[in-house]
């Protein structure tokens, strides 16, 4: 699976949920989007990354709360408790510690954060499914030299590892075994010593293969179109936020961003390297990114009508209210069609992909038992 | 090194003040453009992987030879090693020394890459990819951009220089950090939380009282560490990075044969045929 599809989904989704406070629906879509993750990620290492996401999600909910609590001013009837109030001095804004604590604010603070929670969950999603080796591998020409400096960095890394060791290895062999701060010095030094001179043989291998002699000269006023799609695209969020010509801020963000693009391409065009064994964009990609960003655009649809201009069936269909449903006064949140649609969104990607089986390819199981062969065949020396 | 063309400087120069406006939108989020405070970070993560994608390429793109190349994704490797060391203990951050230093040897336009492509890649390893990145690329990006822009000094006025840089780096990194993510930490309505409706001034002022709450020990921490740092470690490592930028440039060795012995003609043909 391409890991755009995957990222697109995931973004789709978080555009979504931005667009809803309800809580069953973030519950449901959480719950889609963790099993999504359960059944289709891969065994690899970023693939464990979901566990994380969750804890800082609990831990933007738990300090939510925390200053919720902590700092008051809320509002609403139904008092749960009453902490001691202590009124902060006048350079602090007078904030005012402590206070009642309200059902309402409690629960309105409590939908805010879940929203908040849910956005983190879609991104823990992307990056537990979407493989960021291929991801890397399908970055645009332009930014070639960018990513080869970010390939080198992620083979090399193990490999500083391995050079610690080495040092530490050193170091006992000479007697040396004291864990001071001078220590950590007689490692790290001799360590980045290695490090840099590892990147001049690197280089040596890298010029002594031809690198960098595919490129041509950069294409003439690339430059400009990018600058300037850069300018109109900050000029077009600048004025998305910051006033209420939200059409002309939505034009120039989605014409700067289109410049933008075409000037990557120019130039990216001046180097001519192929991609080894490019990954395909089928159909179910297609499929799959799709989903995400129709759950964007139902969520977002939905929110944006207006209940008092629709006929009564069509607001007991749609009912844009409960998209956000109010806190105060409380009321129980309603489930509706467009909700579920949304719910059958995230999940879509199950019957669109296969689980991931694990590698039993012939050769690897050939080579477990050559492996296993070896062992047997040169047994421990025992001393007696 | 880098930053000799002048689309370079242009190209960061933009770079800065999309910057300026992506971090400081909480300032410029005003209540009738009918926009939330959790959409902004949607619109935002579209547009700053563009802009970093246009100095990228710009800075790294066509530029940077193989041994500038091998260097970044080493010094990068170094970081990405060092960051999940470092992170969640208080401030003690041990990238920004590195990156620092980087900077410095090999100038603005090879700080800002290392910086943005350090921080890319320990993302990548601790899959830590979200709305956060780009602001974090940018940021660490300025770090080595202007560690790179630092007045010229020699020995020990140096370290102090860039210790010192260091520590303001520190703070301003967190300062910008904090910023950008400030009306998700808390929720709305409390008395230090982001309210659209007051002016940027009132804001500003509850930003500080926020900062000083949450974030001023990990600030400080991460100014320490870095001040720390750069002073017992910089001359040593400064060293070891000026010696490897001298030792990687092969190319000159004919002209500077030249330049030092103007009389000997066949200088330069001695120095190929050796």
């Amino acid at each position: 699976m391409h890991p755009w599809a995957w990222w697109c989904w995931a973004i789709g989704i978080g555009i979504a949920v931005s667009g809803t406070t309800n809580p069953l629906l973030l519950a449901l879509i959480a719950t889609a989007m963790v099993v999504v993750v359960m059944l289709r990620r891969s065994e690899a290492p970023w693939a464990r990354s979901v566990r994380a996401y969750l804890i800082l999600a609990l831990f933007v909910i738990g300090m939510r709360l925390f200053f919720r609590i902590l700092l008051g001013g809320s509002t609403g009837e139904t008092v749960l408790f009453t902490l001691p109030q202590i009124p902060l001095p006048e350079w602090a804004a007078g904030i005012t510690l402590g206070g009642p604590v309200t059902a309402e604010a409690i629960t309105g603070t409590l939908y805010e954060a879940f929203r908040l929670a849910v956005m983190l969950l879609c991104v823990g999603a992307a990056n537990a499914l979407a493989n960021p080796r291929q991801a890397l591998r399908s970055v645009p020409a332009a930014l070639y030299e960018a990513s080869v400096a970010v390939v080198i960095a992620l083979s090399v890394a193990p490999q500083l590892i391995e050079s610690i060791a080495r040092v530490r290895r050193a170091r006992r062999l000479r007697g040396d075994s004291t864990a001071t701060l001078r220590a950590l010095g007689t490692i790290a030094m001799p360590v980045l010593a290695d490090a840099i001179d590892r990147s001049l043989a690197l280089a040596a291998g890298m010029e002594a293969r031809g690198f960098g002699r595919t490129r041509g000269l950069p294409t003439a006023g690339t430059l400009p179109v990018m600058l300037i799609s850069s300018a109109a695209a900050t000029l077009g969020v600048f004025l998305l936020l910051g006033s209420p010509f939200w059409q002309t801020g939505a034009w120039l963000l989605v014409l700067g961003m289109i410049g933008g693009g075409l000037g990557l391409r120019a130039a990216g065009a001046r180097l001519r390297v192929t991609t080894y064994r490019p990954l395909p964009w089928r159909f179910t990609e297609t499929l799959i990114a799709a989903s995400g960003v129709l759950a964007a655009v139902l969520v977002l649809g939905v929110g944006w009508l207006d209940p008092d201009t629709m006929s009564p069936a069509l607001v007991v269909l749609l009912d844009p209210l409960a998209l956000s449903p109010s806190t105060d006064p409380l009321q129980w949140p309603t489930l509706t069609l467009p909700m579920l649609l949304v719910v059958a969104l995230v999940l879509a990607p199950l019957p669109l992909t296969r689980p991931r089986r694990a590698a039993t390819v012939e050769s690897t199981r050939n080579d477990t038992r050559v492996r296993l062969l070896r062992a047997q065949a040169e047994p421990e020396p025992t001393w007696r | 090194m880098t930053g000799s063309r002048a689309r370079v400087p242009l190209a960061v120069a933009v770079a800065l003040v999309i910057g300026t406006v992506a971090f400081g939108w909480p300032l410029f989020l005003r209540p009738e453009s009918g926009m939330q405070p959790e959409q902004a970070p949607i619109v935002f993560a579209l547009v700053l992987p563009m802009v970093l994608a246009v100095v990228l390429s710009e800075v790294a793109g066509g530029r940077m030879d193989a041994r500038q190349l091998a260097m970044l994704g080493v010094l990068a490797a170094v970081g990405t090693i060092l960051r999940p060391l470092s992170a969640g203990t208080a401030g003690f951050e041990l990238v920004f020394f590195v990156l620092i230093l980087a900077g410095r040897v090999f100038g603005a336009g090879f700080g800002f890459a290392l910086g943005a492509i350090t921080l890319f890649t320990s993302a990548l390893i601790t899959s830590g990819v979200g709305p956060w990145l780009p602001y974090q690329m940018l940021a660490a990006g300025f770090v080595g951009l202007f560690a790179g822009l630092l007045p010229r000094a020699g020995g020990r006025a140096e370290v102090w220089l860039l210790a010192g840089y260091g520590a303001v780096s520190a703070f301003a990194y967190g300062w910008v950090m904090d910023f950008a993510f400030w009306p998700f930490g808390v929720g709305n309505d409390t008395g230090i939380s982001f309210d659209a409706t007051l002016g940027p001034l009132e804001n500003l002022h509850r930003f500080v009282l926020y900062n000083i709450a949450t974030s001023m020990g990990w600030n400080l921490g991460r100014a320490i560490t870095n001040a720390v740092l750069i002073a017992l470690a910089g001359p040593a490592l400064l060293r070891l990075l000026r010696r490897s930028a001298r030792r990687a440039d092969f190319a000159p060795a004919a002209a500077s044969v030249a330049s030092a012995d103007p009389d000997a003609p066949d200088a330069p043909a001695a120095a190929v045929a050796s």
